[in-house]
């Protein structure tokens, strides 16, 4: 056994001490821990029970007298057209999103650390934009789309391209949503493949080299499967992230979900059920219903992680 | 030689052995590598740089066409976006929230992780799972109850409406737990002799050694707080308690056409953050790493 401080009481030589050891150990333990309890009982663990529980009720923020409403929320969401058209927006700013952050951040991690001067330049670089609050930098790209005086269409004007209307095409604004969101999260996906790619022992790669291997071989064979871990982190971690996100939508849509619902969210539209139109329990259903995609997306990636996950 | 890429494959038609590729292709390789890096560089940059631009022009010289690519040091736009609204309230309510925050969240995750870490409790495993099973919660899930907790508490738009709900962080009692585990029995042992108590070997022998994690911690944290958006927005109305973030998306609402000072209010709202980027950038990619560093397996 390892010798560690956990480990002393256990192996402590005299037994009728370690009695009131261990009952003392516990008493401090429990002090210790109170604190963190404390806060993530009442703001976590409570409220997370509370809400599964309150979509089943007819509840106002004003009113005591909460009724059972069975089902009726659920149905309610589920008939509402609206609620579909942001399933789907959900949904979809995920496909946009998902594959194009973990694709991306691979290559720009692969085309970057051998040279480490452009390495950490570049490094601090696609971090700055995540660091930077969302609302500030959506705000320039408001700026930027914007189909008449913005840059983008200037400079595609320039080069005699097409012009987009951006943020105000209901084909383009949950495109251009995910070129923001893109642009702001991606550095910290690079970081952490960055540093995963560090952890590849040069050895196994000079071993297939010598092998015959060619550079494709060397990472799907050698590159690819020790970073697999790390990836399927981040295609969790950046799921929770897209199905959740909200500063975004909000800012670039300027809190509508327009033009005609095409940014609508579950997420934004839960927010505008609950605290523009104060139907909470009708928003906690639709939270509920967000959080079962939640957890059925992240299933779907844990099994299929099984086939291309490689864990040493 | 250097671990592959694609530009391999890409790049030239490359022998079948890697070992000793031509100096040709090295140079290819090479030169492709600076342009990805600098098409990268204007990606990730221009944003920031054209805001920089925007703010010190002239409306009518940024709504012209070709725009001006320039500066033309133009400040009235930041003393007009800075009259606007009450930034200073707004700075010193985000510094206070992100500080107290900061302070308590290290607070709790020391006295946790110690816990995990280094003491020996009946349902310790247990208990810790519990913790951990926090980190599967969407945060959208507690929205709506939090804010019925506040309200029942009073305590909607107040500062502990920011501050309480994010005291407890299971990422900072993760960590610490970590750290504490690791620490050699012979420093409790060495401890002991000297007549120390599990609180004072805290203090004064694991915490001073802890010193990278608690950076990483509150680096996070702070940043975390100082960017969050969608809570203090729910929770609080007035000014007077209100964030930097929320006053930017206020101001974006009533001055929304106004591109010179939003872009003026961009500016002086988010230069503080990346100074303290760049100034704890090697803390920043050092927790990076950490926070991965159970997933590598």
């Amino acid at each position: 056994m390892e010798r560690t401080v956990a480990g002393s009481v256990a192996q402590g030589a005299r037994p009728p001490l370690k009695q009131v050891r261990r009952l003392s150990d516990g008493v401090r333990a429990l002090l210790f821990l109170a604190p963190a309890v404390a806060f993530l009982l009442v703001f976590v663990y409570i409220p997370a029970g509370v809400s599964l529980g309150l979509g089943f009720f007819h509840y106002k923020l004003t009113g005591i007298d909460t009724t059972f409403a069975g089902l009726y929320n659920f149905k309610a969401a589920l008939t509402y057209p609206i609620f579909w058209q942001a399933f789907r927006n959900t949904l979809y700013y995920a496909v946009l999103m998902i594959p194009t952050t973990l694709v991306g951040a691979v290559l720009i991690a692969l085309l970057l650390y051998r040279d480490r001067r452009i390495f950490s330049m570049i490094r601090t670089v696609v971090l700055l934009p995540y660091i930077t609050p969302v609302i500030a930098t959506s705000i320039g790209w408001l700026w930027m789309f914007d189909p008449q005086y913005g840059i983008l269409n200037a400079v595609l004007t320039a080069l005699h391209l097409p012009v987009s209307q951006w943020l105000l095409s209901p084909q383009m604004a949950m495109p251009s949503v995910a070129f923001y969101s893109l642009w702001h999260g991606i550095g910290f996906d690079v970081v952490i493949v960055l540093s995963a790619l560090a952890g590849v022992p040069r050895s196994v790669l000079e071993a297939a080299a010598i092998d015959g291997a060619t550079g494709w071989q060397k990472f799907w064979k050698v590159t690819f499967p020790l970073l697999s871990p790390v990836i399927f982190f981040l295609a969790i971690v950046t799921t929770l992230a897209t199905l959740q996100a909200f500063s975004q939508v909000y800012a670039l849509s300027s809190g509508t979900g327009g033009p005609e619902f095409a940014t609508m969210t579950i997420l934004l539209l839960m927010y505008l059920t609950a605290f523009q139109y104060f139907h909470f329990s009708y928003a906690a259903a639709m939270a509920i219903i967000l959080v079962v995609m939640i957890l059925i997306l992240t299933l779907v990636q844990g099994a299929l992680s099984r086939r291309w996950v490689f864990y040493q | 030689m250097a671990p592959t890429t694609r530009q391999e494959d890409s790049g030239s038609p490359s022998p079948p052995t890697l070992k000793t590729p031509g100096r040709g292709a090295r140079r290819v390789r090479r030169a492709f590598q600076v342009v990805v890096a600098a098409v990268l560089l204007v990606l990730f940059l221009f944003p920031f740089y054209w805001v920089v631009i925007t703010s010190l022009n002239h409306t009518n010289q940024v709504l012209q066409f070709p725009p001006s690519f320039l500066p033309h040091w133009v400040f009235q736009n930041y003393a007009r976006a800075w009259s606007e609204a009450p930034w200073l309230r707004y700075f010193l309510n985000t510094i206070f929230i992100a500080l107290v925050t900061t302070l308590l969240v290290l607070v709790t995750s020391i006295l946790a992780g110690f816990a995990f870490g280094s003491l020996r409790f009946p349902g310790k495993n247990l208990i810790f799972a519990g913790f951990l099973s926090i980190m599967m919660v969407p945060y959208v899930v507690l929205i709506i109850p939090d804010y019925i907790v506040l309200k029942d508490l009073h305590w909607l738009n107040t500062y502990w409406a920011q501050i309480f709900p994010f005291a407890g962080s299971v990422f900072g009692i993760f960590l610490l737990r970590q750290f504490f585990l690791s620490l050699p029995l012979e420093l409790w042992e060495a401890a002991q002799i000297d007549g120390a108590s599990r609180f004072r070997f805290l203090r004064q022998v694991a915490l001073p050694s802890a010193r990278p994690a608690l950076v990483t911690i509150g680096i996070y944290t702070f940043l975390g707080t100082w960017n969050s958006f969608l809570w203090p927005f729910i929770m609080t109305s007035s000014p007077s308690v209100q964030p930097i973030e929320v006053g930017l998306s206020t101001f974006l609402g009533t001055n929304g056409t106004d591109w010179t000072g939003l872009s003026a209010a961009v500016v002086f709202t988010t230069l503080p953050v990346m100074v303290l980027f760049l100034l704890l950038q090697r803390e920043f990619m050092a927790g990076a790493s950490a926070a991965t560093g159970g997933v590598k397996g």
